[in-house]
């Protein structure tokens, strides 16, 4: 018991050595970057929206993050190019997600622009596509007899629609629309982007191969 | 009689029992497997770290040749981007596009040439005596200031007595007053800027007010009860993103087809059967015939990160070593398309293409004529279908119909 | 401790040879694993292990022979010799342009000669090159390539209805481009000799011989796609051929080989649909070759008296409905090449 502070010197060390390397290392790395030319910060709307999507759990089944064509074909699938850490930068917490039991949702915006699509999709995603396992979010609109002017009419295929009188969006619908709309990272990768490429082969050494593969 | 009876007793489990670990050595196999651990994990930490290097060099590097002021002189960016058209000669093509090599319009020199390639040209023009149809993209979305400068450069001092050199600052300060121009309705609006020039034919009126009907007006800005808008996912010039696809300037024919095999089910997507299931036949005509006239800057980028040489190669020579001929000898010089049956590719979004490419391969999409997408996809590895969707995406959009700003085609709603 | 060791020992010899197996497998295993991953990384493994099967077209199939493989455009030499292989590539591919004052239609030299003259079995320009100079039955004497090329322009191209009115003259300029191209197409090929792929191939003249009414049916349903129902061909938006006319004033005239309906079936079998050969039996392959051959076209240049004695002298035989009647109608006087010349611009 003589041996105390040994001890303790290698356990702090040990410690500060990992809090500098996991910690504070990619912090100053990451707070190096600028931000992208192409994004804005989101809009007092999208805000609301944002705190919508994370109040209703879609992180749990949606993920912002496209891979890059390497790890899977993501740009294909429309999701948009490989992210970079500078693209969340207005992103506190990050939705970033592990979970894709539905699409990434990081460009959605640009794939998906239309607010009465995203609409008709949150309200009954079956109104769509017949085979979807997203849940639908009635609660999040209005049953009314008959719109008023400012109101947004929900379009609706028959077999979705009341009986009589219309489906209008509550406040929160509209908002949590205005916030997938603004998901769009669609802006050239900043040249100081961040990024993991993984088991990435690179990208010169694709090249050669298809050159020699020439007839 | 104890001994007697111990010796017929079944052996109990060792309560002293001790591992035999404890007086043997550590297996072979066990030194064999961490050595071999350890070795693998060695090398893939230097091979993961070298590749992530590696791909942030490149991507740095792929930025830089975009942005980068030293691109060589302005005959290798003439090559790339004008030669399928005017020829490397610039003889042009007799009956079809006009020739540079002595032509009129250089006499204005090279400030007129940036003016036409921010421009484009849609109307009819004559050149050494010969009228030609005058279909010229703008080259605004595709290159920028620097580059259609060395071009404007290159073209009016080899083919032209009124060469000089042009500055990127002019082409910026060009590109800033001619943002809301359109193209140049043919020859008839360029000889006002050349005196050059000889007589020309007149400009036809444009066809769009035909188009644009009260009934097309609301299905492409408003939607109409089930249906939703056009605009509001394919954009209000029928620009598109990512995997919804561009429409403007895409043929009239072609885009009626679409709809009605959506409609029937010969073509699938749930948004868009949806939408052409509300539909009537003379709809999805006069649809098709609004997108046609709509010439909208492109706004697609080669975005799948591949190989754009190959792309090139692909969509300009083909590979015949995998039995696939270009995709311009049946999509027309340039990607625009050949009606009704082979649709526009230039400017298309990266990701559209190469999602159809896939659909086609993996059988989801049937509907091109005599299976010849199918064939040819399923000759394409994944890198190939990036690759060539990537060098479509690169290219100037379709330089047909008339040029509508968003404010202009929205504003007739009301 | 009152145990007997030597039942212990064995006891626990089988346990013990069992563990020490599977740690034999695992490490055994996990050493190919790792290797097997090296191999991978390092692209050693082969493709259908890693990457998706691509499946060549039908072209590739046909191609598959070991075939000779001209060189790469890329690798045209960058001196005064290349420049006239450049040269002689854009006339071969741009013909109407670049040799027009001796183009009267809208055909270019690349629309029968597919990839620049490089596929097999569509008279690659490599296998023509080590082929001449021969005798031909078509003109009965020594052809050079010069003669070779002369006649493609007099009948292929039309050259009687273009602004020249003829070929290019011996010793032309053209000729020495277009020879250039192939001589450097040819780069390390035999001479002399019959190579393999050369030519268009040869379909038998099926058995249930041709209909024209079926020929129409194969036009229509394989053909008309891409060379419009009317055969004339398709444009782009300016007015340049995407896909050749293949009948009237703008193609080929009553000379050209592919106005022969053996010549046109090989064609057609070997190389049509465009990345689908062989996908028409030869009875197809000659039925539709009989159609579009039945078609009028621009006349024979060698034609001076009447069609009939054109027929007797130039066109006898079963393989060409020159001279013959069709519905009614004397085929072979030819269509007016005069609107040829000058391509018309639309709207």
């Amino acid at each position: 018991m003589n041996r105390y502070l040994p001890l303790s010197i290698l356990a702090l060390a040990i410690l500060a050595f990992a809090t500098l390397m996991l910690v504070i290392a990619p912090g100053m790395q990451i707070d190096a970057r600028s931000v992208p030319a192409g994004l804005r910060d989101y809009t007092e709307a999208q805000q609301r929206g944002r705190d919508v999507y994370v109040a209703m759990g879609c992180v749990y089944c949606h993920s912002q993050q496209p891979r890059s064509p390497d790890q899977a074909p993501d740009g294909e699938r429309g999701w948009g190019r490989p992210s970079v850490a500078s693209d969340y930068v207005f992103d506190a917490p990050h939705q970033l997600g592990t979970m894709r039991t539905g699409p990434d949702l990081l460009n959605v915006g640009a794939r998906l622009p239309s607010e009465d699509w995203h609409l008709t999709h949150l309200y009954q995603p079956r109104a769509i596509f017949d085979w979807s396992i997203m849940p639908a979010y009635p609660f999040l609109f209005e049953h009314k007899q008959q719109a008023e002017t400012d109101d947004t009419i929900v379009i609706l295929p028959p077999a979705y629609a009341p009986e009589d009188g219309v489906v209008v969006a509550g406040p929160d619908a509209l908002d949590l629309v205005a916030y997938l709309q603004a998901l769009d990272r669609t802006y050239p990768t900043p040249t100081d982007g961040l990024r993991d490429d993984g088991y990435a082969s690179g990208p010169s050494a694709d090249a050669s191969s298809v050159e020699e593969g020439d007839g | 009689m104890f001994g007697r009876n111990r010796k017929h007793d079944q052996p109990r489990p060792d309560e002293n029992f001790e591992p035999y670990e404890e007086f043997s050595g550590i297996p072979m196999p066990v030194y064999w497997i961490a050595i071999a651990l350890a070795i693998w994990g060695a090398l893939m930490l230097y091979d993961t770290g070298k590749d992530v290097t590696l791909a942030q060099d490149d991507r740095v590097e792929d930025r830089a040749v975009q942005v980068s002021a030293d691109l060589g002189e302005g005959g290798n960016l003439f090559v790339a981007n004008c030669s399928t058209c005017h020829q490397p000669d610039g003889q042009g093509l007799r009956g079809a596009v006009p020739p540079l090599a002595g032509s009129e319009v250089l006499g204005g020199g090279p400030d007129i040439v940036a003016r036409i390639l921010l421009r484009g040209i849609d109307g009819p023009i004559r050149v050494r005596g010969e009228d030609f149809d005058g279909h010229m993209p703008s080259f605004a979305s595709a290159l920028n200031d620097d580059e259609i400068a060395r071009i404007a450069s290159y073209v009016t001092l080899t083919f032209s007595e009124a060469g000089t050199k042009l500055d990127p600052s002019r082409v910026a300060k060009l590109r800033d007053e001619l943002a809301d121009a359109g193209s140049f309705e043919g020859g008839a609006e360029l000889a006002k800027l050349a005196t050059s020039m000889s007589p020309q034919p007149l400009y036809p009126v444009p066809k769009m007010a035909d188009a644009m009907t009260a009934t097309v007006r609301d299905l492409v800005f408003v939607g109409r009860g089930d249906v939703w808008a056009c605009a509001s996912c394919h954009g209000d010039l029928g620009q598109g993103g990512e995997n919804t696809p561009r429409l403007a300037g895409q043929s009239a024919d072609y885009l009626a087809k679409q709809l009605n095999d959506f409609r029937d089910g010969t073509r699938n997507n749930e948004s868009m059967q949806i939408v052409a299931a509300g539909l009537s036949d003379a709809e999805t005509a006069s649809l098709g015939t609004y997108f046609s006239t709509l010439r909208a800057p492109s706004n697609a980028s080669p975005n799948l990160s591949a190989d754009l040489a190959r792309g090139e190669q692909l969509a300009l020579r083909g590979d015949w070593a995998l039995g696939v001929p270009a995709c311009f000898t049946c999509h027309g010089s340039s990607g625009f398309g050949v009606a009704p049956d082979f649709p526009a590719l230039s400017a298309q979004h990266a990701p559209y293409t190469a999602t159809q490419l896939a659909t086609w391969a993996g059988g989801d999409r049937q509907n091109s004529p005599l299976g010849l997408m199918r064939q040819i996809s399923q000759a394409l590895s994944s890198e190939d279908r990036r690759a060539v969707a990537d060098y479509l995406a690169s290219l100037p959009p379709v330089p047909a119909g008339q040029t509508a700003s968003a404010e202009e085609a929205t504003s007739n709603v009301n | 401790m009152s145990t007997d060791p030597k039942a212990r020992e064995g006891d626990s010899k089988g346990g013990k040879h069992t563990a020490r197996n599977i740690i034999f497998a695992a490490g055994g295993g996990l050493a190919l694993v790792a290797l097997g991953t090296l191999a991978v990384e390092l692209g050693l493994a082969p493709t259908w292990l890693t990457g998706e099967p691509v499946q060549k077209t039908a072209m590739a199939e046909e191609t598959q022979h070991n075939l000779f493989n001209p060189p790469d455009p890329a690798d045209i030499p960058d001196d005064e010799f290349g420049a006239a292989v450049q040269r002689g590539m854009a006339i071969f591919t741009n013909t109407g342009t670049n040799a027009a004052d001796h183009v009267g239609n809208g055909l270019a030299c690349s629309n029968c000669h597919l990839d620049s003259g490089r596929q097999p079995l569509s008279a690659p320009m490599w296998a023509a090159w080590v082929a001449y100079p021969k005798y031909r039955g078509k003109n009965k004497q020594i052809n050079t390539m010069e003669d070779r090329v002369m006649g493609c322009f007099s009948y292929s191209m039309n050259a009687q209805g273009s602004p020249a009115g003829g070929p290019p003259p011996h010793g032309d300029d053209i000729y020495r481009d277009l020879e250039s191209y192939f001589y450097w197409l040819a780069t390390g090929a035999p001479t002399n000799v019959s190579m393999e792929g050369s030519g268009f191939g040869k379909v038998e003249k099926p058995e249930q011989g041709y209909d024209l009414a079926r020929g129409e049916a194969v036009f229509a349903e394989n053909c008309a796609v891409c060379h419009g129902p009317d055969g004339q061909g398709q444009k782009d938006l300016n007015g340049r051929y995407v896909f050749p006319p293949l009948w009237g004033a703008d193609s080929y005239n009553w000379g050209a080989g592919m106005a022969r309906i053996d010549t046109a079936a090989a064609f057609v079998k070997h190389n049509m649909p465009l990345s689908q050969p062989g996908k028409l039996t030869d009875q197809e392959a000659w039925e539709v070759a009989a159609f579009l051959d039945s078609h009028e076209r621009p006349k024979d240049p060698r034609q001076t008296g009447s069609v009939e004695e054109a027929r007797k002298a130039h066109h006898d035989g079963d393989e060409t409905f020159y001279g013959k009647t069709v519905d009614g109608r004397l085929i072979g006087v030819g269509v007016q090449a005069s609107a040829a010349a000058e391509v018309p611009t639309e709207d």
